[in-house]
């Protein structure tokens, strides 16, 4: 299979964000007391994400690789800074941020599972990295529930910036092997 | 390549099955009655019942008319704040419950007269918010101020400070929606029979509306720690904390590590700090500090006896570090509370709460020493504070001068369980008793009736004045039904 490295790094993600969002919703809601201010935190998200769409767009092509590091990167750094973030307008920051990352890990993920699937023979590939990343979330979403009750949200929120971390090392490991191949060919 | 996809598919069935698997055991798991979520408890999570509903209060109207709906339906009321207290005084089978969380606007405030109003939903963080920049603070609360004002009120609630009497002293008065649906001004001197039965009243005889307290000026303090045996405990406060009057609040804790049970102590004190400028610590902290691993901690001390002294040790340890620290008094008033909370499933952290008077202590000590010994109780930590004589409230708890011992025990919520518990605590407050004890009402009902009218002589008042005030008894809860009723008629 073409794309084991994109189902497994984004089997990570997918455990990262799954193993957080349920709960970070509860977070939120606690963080306003009306739904409308709930409301509002996410459609800042949809805002930048909606704006870094079309600033990618024509990037997405030849740098989907990188796209994805940062996106995992960008991630990570929010997962950090959650715990920290005592005030409101802090929070539509970091939501702005995640909407960003949103962006750049939504589309770059399409096109590389485009660019490494095939014509005609794309279903099992898809299917399978959908199991794989719906499995872990799976996983994930319990686990984490036992880690708030054991702990606190905020090492959920660390653990799912460590795997941000070891997602971005991934894709970023398995770019510079395809920037290698693809050298020694053009040596040849 | 078929053995391949035979490969993938076994892979793919063997993730699918342990997720499965995974999710019926917690479903299996997490099946307890205090875990289902359409029904309501409080912070026990014992005795979980269905309500009828529960409302937000949000306006005065809203919530005449609730009254109103409440008597043509021939439904009870409960009123619920934090919902910390544990033994079902915040709602009632199949009645209304009015959540008084969203009924929290301050109202006044006035410093040169140092005093706030505020709405009994209100949170002493909130107030803490609002009157640190003038340099003021709250007289007398709880140790945590995630507590709403009205809540703390009903029960009569204490805190660290030494000097400023109890909660009940620092109201002047408050609004109280009753029974009839009538909005009346209360104080001790406006409609004033009703003043001791409502402050720690537990919500039986209306709905507090908004409270007007009095306030006391911020100060600076110096953390002084020390160690001192069970024994010498009372001579130590009465002489080096009692006796000082720079000394302004003061929590004392009792070893419960097996090696030491209930024999050693640390204390901190919180002294009077005039040499040094104020304003450098008079931004509110609002970060909880060191949560996970404190709370890593006390899982420890949770379930292990080994956890027990080696939690003992680090807590003792890192008091000490903490001498000689400047804080200001609101700072003091908004101390930890995230790293003990509890949230396993079919078994909990519930507090009991003894009060004896000063001199008895050590002997009180030692008899609730042989109880526990005896027994297979999880006590997880006991915190020592001091209480003046205040006999105001109706229902009050300091006949004199004395010492409130807060216990924390992990216990399980089963039958069996509780059971055993409930005999273990029903002993230990035998021991309260045999010394001129009394025991707190906002926790778990293992008093018997009979414990009940001991403690708090004024039964029959409270009784009565229940029945004159709300006949139809529409303000309701579980400590009305368990105590009130059985020991007043």
């Amino acid at each position: 299979m073409k794309i084991k490295w994109l189902i497994r790094s984004q089997s990570i993600v997918t455990l990262a964000s799954g193993m957080i969002y349920p709960y970070y919703l509860l977070f939120l809601k606690n963080l306003g007391n009306s739904y409308s201010k709930y409301g509002l935190a996410f459609a800042v998200f949809t805002l930048s994400s909606a704006i870094t769409s079309q600033v990618l767009a024509s990037r997405l092509d030849s740098r989907a690789h990188e796209i994805l590091v940062l996106s995992s990167i960008g991630m990570m750094i929010a997962m950090v800074a959650f715990p920290w973030v005592l005030h409101f307008a802090w929070v539509i920051v970091l939501q702005l941020l995640m909407g960003i990352c949103n962006a750049m890990q939504r589309t770059s993920e399409r096109v590389l599972l485009a660019d490494h699937t095939t014509k005609g023979d794309r279903g099992k590939d898809i299917g399978n990295y959908h199991f794989w990343t719906s499995i872990a979330s799976g996983f994930a979403v319990i686990v984490g529930g036992y880690m708030i009750d054991w702990l606190t949200i905020d090492v959920l929120f660390y653990i799912s910036a460590v795997l941000y971390g070891v997602s971005a090392w991934m894709i970023g490991r398995n770019s510079k092997t395809k920037a290698k191949s693809k050298l020694s060919i053009e040596k040849v | 390549m078929d053995q391949k996809l035979r490969l993938l598919w076994k892979k793919e069935t063997i993730a699918f099955v342990l997720l499965f698997t995974l999710c019926l055991w917690n479903y299996k798991y997490t099946d307890a009655l205090d875990q289902d979520p359409y029904l309501i408890t409080d912070y026990s999570r014992l005795h979980p019942v269905k309500v009828e509903k529960v409302v937000a209060g949000k306006e005065k109207e809203q919530l005449i008319q609730l009254i109103k709906e409440a008597k043509r339906k021939h439904l009870t009321i409960s009123i619920a704040g934090q919902r910390h207290s544990q033994g079902g005084h915040t709602y009632y089978k199949d009645g209304i419950v009015i959540d008084m969380t969203s009924y929290n606007k301050i109202l006044a405030f006035d410093p040169a007269k140092k005093k706030i109003t505020v709405q009994a939903g209100a949170t002493w963080k909130e107030i803490q918010e609002k009157i640190n920049p003038y340099h003021l603070s709250i007289k007398t609360m709880q140790s945590q101020n995630i507590f709403t004002v009205g809540g703390s009120i009903s029960i009569n609630a204490h805190g660290r400070d030494i000097r400023n009497g109890s909660m009940i002293k620092s109201v002047e008065s408050f609004r109280l929606l009753t029974a009839e649906g009538k909005i009346i001004q209360v104080s001790r001197t406006e409609n004033a029979d009703l003043f001791p039965l409502v402050l720690g009243g537990f919500g039986l005889y209306g709905v507090i509306l908004d409270v007007t307290l009095t306030l006391t000026d911020d100060e600076l303090y110096r953390m002084t720690t020390g160690s001192v045996s069970v024994d010498h405990y009372t001579d130590y406060f009465l002489q080096q904390v009692k006796g000082n009057p720079k000394m302004r609040m003061h929590i004392a804790r009792i070893s419960i590590a097996p090696s030491n049970f209930l024999q050693d102590m640390y204390v901190l004190n919180y002294k009077q700090e005039k040499s040094v400028p104020f304003t450098k610590y008079n931004q509110l902290e609002e970060r909880e500090k060191w949560i996970i691993p404190s709370k890593i901690g006390f899982q420890i001390n949770r379930n292990f006896d080994w956890g027990k002294e080696v939690f003992w040790k680090l807590q003792r340890k890192f008091i000490f570090s903490q001498n000689n620290k400047l804080i200001s008094r609101n700072n003091v008033m908004r101390s930890e509370s995230e790293f003990m909370e509890y949230k396993g499933i079919g078994e909990n952290d519930l507090l009991q709460e003894y009060f004896i008077p000063v001199h008895q202590f050590a002997p009180f000590v030692a008899d609730m020493r042989k109880v526990l010994k005896g027994s297979n109780v999880n006590l997880l930590n006991i915190t020592v504070r001091y209480v003046n004589k205040d006999q105001e409230a109706t229902l009050s708890y300091a006949n004199s001068d004395m010492f409130a011992l807060v216990c924390l025990f992990h216990v399980s919520l089963d039958d069996k369980g509780q059971k055993a518990f409930r005999g273990h605590i029903q002993q230990i407050i035998d021991v309260a008793e045999k010394y001129h004890g009394t025991y707190y009402l906002p926790y778990a009902p293992y008093p018997t009736v009979k414990q009940y009218q001991r403690a708090y002589p004024n039964y029959q008042r409270f009784y009565q004045k229940k029945n004159q005030y709300d006949p139809d008894h529409l303000f309701m809860n579980y400590f009305y039904q368990q105590y009130v009723k059985e020991s007043g008629s």
